[in-house]
């Protein structure tokens, strides 16, 4: 009477799958359509599908609908996965070695295994590989000096933690280097309201869209403003991450207003603020953030 | 004589428990006499006009703020858990994720049995492996199934009596409804919009599960409304049904709304109005035949399904009294329809729109230039959500006011030319939040008649669980932040809240027994039941 009908990984990738085909509903080109003639275990495996406009069409909309929830709309990344755009790939950036991670997930992280059908995962290799770029180089900084101006004179490490160490109202950055791309760094230095990054989603809302770092400001009855990042928030209560480090948890009827500013608490870093080879050194250090290891 | 004696009252006894199972039993007339019988809740809507209002008044503006939880039945899966549940002489059933059913104790929460059907593992429900209900007509209840069958269950065991395959779920057919009891048959509406099934409303015997009547959504060669599509395009013209409709005995009329065409946001290759995709269908409950219909949003290329919950109200239109029947639209506008005929008398936004100009006097939108899909994306409002959807309104014969919870959500839609393969996505579009704008949402009071806006209660984000309204002047209603929400009917004041742990995705209930009156609503993987204190 109480069967198990999934293994509990399909269930998780069926509920995705699911929510997001109604937000995200997507043009999804028949799958046997492609004939996938190798299982792509070997080591070399090429990705039949590549380059193929339809295979990238379906490849986005599955895309869409089973990875964006952590890796953003359009792979450049999301509260909780990396920016798949970057051309970096911590994992092995063949076809083989990206057929891997998506079907066997990351060990020890929050990628999980997947269960697509071969010519799925060819197609979402197919999407991927047609929104890459080609990895920059290595940044022309000095990664040394960018370490200093991000715990010292640029003052990032106020905000934000780096492998245990530093402020909590931005995003962690441990695995920066290889989540982002330079040039979504330096557009998040110099512009940081352009696209507020996206906090965690609530997996009890499959229609929700995720929080973001987004400047909140609780003005309370007497008058009190008190400024931060909003953990969460509903019609009656409000938890607020404050400019001074400290939870701020209130109920709505104690508040004589709630401002959403629609722009990041981060400020924007101009030329006069942080100067070309500052910024090119602090893009070397970001860059060289890989993780724990 | 003695011993007979005994006898006679051992089986008057007998026939006394007999007397009150009977009572037990479900008859049409209960369920056409619903609203009277407010401790029991016997059809999706409440009662046939679907109101979802209930006499009930011991729960009222003075005390909401003093409810407690009661008991928590928790079913095993998580997600959206969508049941609207039936409430029959102390018994409550209902039905939950993944084919799940159940029967509990209205009283204490304690499950009396519980029922799963397998499920195939190709099964294509758009969003989410849900189901929002049973019917109920004598011992039996009724079920429509995400693999496209149609279950008669026994109220005291969950045992299959019946069991009918209505379509193949390999095409992606599925079924998410709440059927409807009508006199001796329950009634069902196919979903599969975002598949190009070809949409269909059965009537099912309720004694054998023999289909008494189809009607196809979609019209055939040779019947009319089929010129309304460009070439083969009919054949995959979704228009799914996959909402509980409403009833009027007096008029011997059903009235069952549809869903989008497909693909739903490409119309390239489905030139044409697209009947009868996005209408309203008024039907003769006995044969299935078409008295008239009425259509929302011809040609479709937004994903504005007209399933949401037809109202009937009688009342004074312009000076006449008139049958009609008021539709809050996933497209934005507030419809009224004179049900005896189908006539369109008004259409009033009551959300922000961008894709039409106006209703035309005709009833027909005047679509705004520039509002269709492109490749590129275009943003449009409501988005693909819509500005409410398939969650319940209430009217409150109290306050005349229809409670409507909407969003506001634009989306940037693009669309592209597909291909249909048999059972696969067939939408023809990408859609994504427009980017940089918050979505909202709110629980509306508004005239039904005039479509003026009384007032509104902000939530967070776009709900997803409707509105119930009671004769002790209080609304509830749930949001997506899993609060349930008691509001005083006539002002909107928040009287009382509860903080369930998960969004709501279903529309509340309320019953009486013991003489406690019980509000009950699904958040999460959990049915809660409220109550003031007990005396």
């Amino acid at each position: 009477m109480f069967r198990v009908l999934y293994p509990a990984a399909t269930v998780v990738r069926l509920a995705l799958a699911r929510r997001n085909r109604l937000i995200l509903s997507a043009a999804l080109i028949c799958l046997s359509a492609f004939t996938v003639p190798a299982r792509a275990q070997q080591a070399d495996a090429k990705n039949p599908l590549d380059g193929n406009p339809a295979a990238i069409r379906e490849g986005s909309s599955l895309f869409r609908a089973n990875c964006s929830p952590c890796h953003g709309f359009n792979a450049r990344g999301g509260g909780r996965g990396p920016d798949l755009t970057s051309g970096l790939w911590i994992h092995g950036g063949s076809d083989a070695a990206i057929f891997r991670t998506i079907g066997q997930g990351v060990p020890g992280t929050e990628m999980p295994a997947n269960q697509f059908e071969d010519s799925e995962t060819w197609a979402l290799i197919a999407y991927l590989r047609s929104v890459s770029v080609k990895p920059a180089g290595p940044v022309a900084g000095d990664r040394a000096r960018g370490e200093r101006l991000f715990w010292g004179k640029s003052a990032c490490g106020q905000c934000h933690m780096v492998k245990g160490r530093g402020g909590r109202l931005g995003p962690e950055l441990t695995r920066v280097g290889v989540a982002r791309s330079v040039e979504y760094l330096t557009e998040s230095i110099r512009t940081p309201d352009k696209e507020l990054s996206l906090s965690t989603s609530d997996p009890n809302n499959h229609y929700g869209i995720p929080l973001e770092y987004e400047t909140v400001t609780a003005v309370t009855r007497d008058g009190q403003r008190i400024v931060g990042v909003a953990k969460n928030e509903d019609a009656f209560s409000l938890q607020l991450l404050g400019r001074d480090d400290q939870f701020h948890l209130f109920l709505k009827k104690d508040l004589s207003e709630v401002l959403h500013e629609r722009r990041s608490l981060m400020p924007a870093y101009t030329e006069q603020m942080l100067n070309h080879d500052e910024l090119q050194d602090l893009l070397a250090f970001l860059t060289s953030l890989r993780g724990w290891e | 004589m003695k011993m007979t004696a005994i006898r006679l009252a051992g089986i008057l006894g007998g026939l006394m428990i007999c007397a009150m199972s009977v009572r037990a039993q479900v008859t049409y007339d209960r369920i056409l006499n619903a609203a009277h019988e407010p401790g029991n809740w016997l059809t999706y809507s409440g009662d046939y006009k679907s109101w979802r209002y209930s006499t009930l008044d011991q729960i009222n503006v003075s005390n909401a703020r003093d409810l407690t939880a009661q008991w928590v039945f928790q079913s095993a899966s998580l997600g959206q858990f969508e049941t609207t549940p039936l409430v029959i002489d102390g018994v409550l059933y209902g039905t939950g994720q993944d084919n799940r059913a159940f029967a509990i104790d209205a009283r204490t929460g304690r499950a009396i049995w519980r029922y799963q059907r397998s499920l195939p593992d190709k099964v294509q429900p758009c969003c989410g492996m849900v189901n929002r209900g049973f019917a109920a007509l004598g011992d039996r209840l009724f079920m429509a199934t995400l693999d496209a069958h149609v279950l008669a269950l026994d109220m005291k065991t969950g045992n299959v009596i019946w069991d009918v395959e209505a379509a193949d779920y390999r095409q992606a057919y599925v079924f998410t409804v709440a059927p409807l009891l009508v006199k001796d048959k329950i009634i069902v509406g196919v979903a599969g919009g975002e598949f190009g099934v070809r949409g269909f409303i059965d009537a099912y015997d309720t004694a054998t599960g023999k289909r008494v009547w189809r009607f196809y959504t979609v019209p055939g060669p040779g019947e009319p409304g089929h010129e309304s599509w460009a070439g083969d395009s009919w054949k995959t013209g979704g228009a799914p049904a996959w909402i509980t409709g409403s009833f009027d005995a007096e008029l011997n009329t059903l009235y069952w709304p549809t869903g989008n065409p497909s693909p739903s946001d490409y119309g390239g290759e489905r030139g044409g109005d697209n009947l009868y995709s996005n209408s309203m269908l008024a039907l003769d409950p006995d044969t299935g035949k078409l008295k008239w219909y009425f259509q929302y949003t011809p040609h479709d290329l937004h994903d504005y399904d007209a399933t949401q919950i037809p109202v009937l109200l009688d009342a004074v239109w312009q000076g006449q009294p008139r049958k009609l029947l008021v539709h809050a639209n996933r497209n934005g506008f507030l419809y009224v329809l004179d049900r005896v005929n189908g006539q369109f008398l008004s259409a009033t936004p009551f959300a922000n729109l961008t894709w039409a100009k106006g209703i035309g006097s005709d009833g027909r939108p005047v679509i705004a230039p520039g509002s269709e899909p492109t490749a590129e994306g275009t943003r449009t409002c409501p988005g693909a959500l819509g500005a409410t959807n398939w969650f319940s309104p209430s009217y409150d014969p109290q306050t005349g006011l229809l409670y409507v919870a909407s969003s506001e959500e634009c989306d940037i839609f693009s669309g592209a030319p597909q291909k249909y393969h048999e059972g696969h996505d067939f939408m023809g579009s990408i859609y994504v939040p427009a980017s940089g704008e918050k979505a909202w949402g709110a629980l509306r009071a508004i005239d039904p008649l005039t479509g003026k806006k009384k007032w509104e209660f902000k939530y967070s984000s776009p709900p997803w669980g409707g509105a119930l309204s009671t004769a002790g002047g209080v609304v509830f209603a749930g949001d997506s932040e899993g609060n349930l929400i008691a509001f005083d009917a006539r002002t909107g004041h928040d009287l009382w809240h509860m903080q369930l742990g998960a969004a709501i995705y279903s529309s509340p209930i309320t019953y009486s027994l013991d003489g406690r009156q019980y509000v009950a609503i699904p958040a999460g993987g959990a049915l809660f039941a409220f109550a003031l204190p007990a005396k």
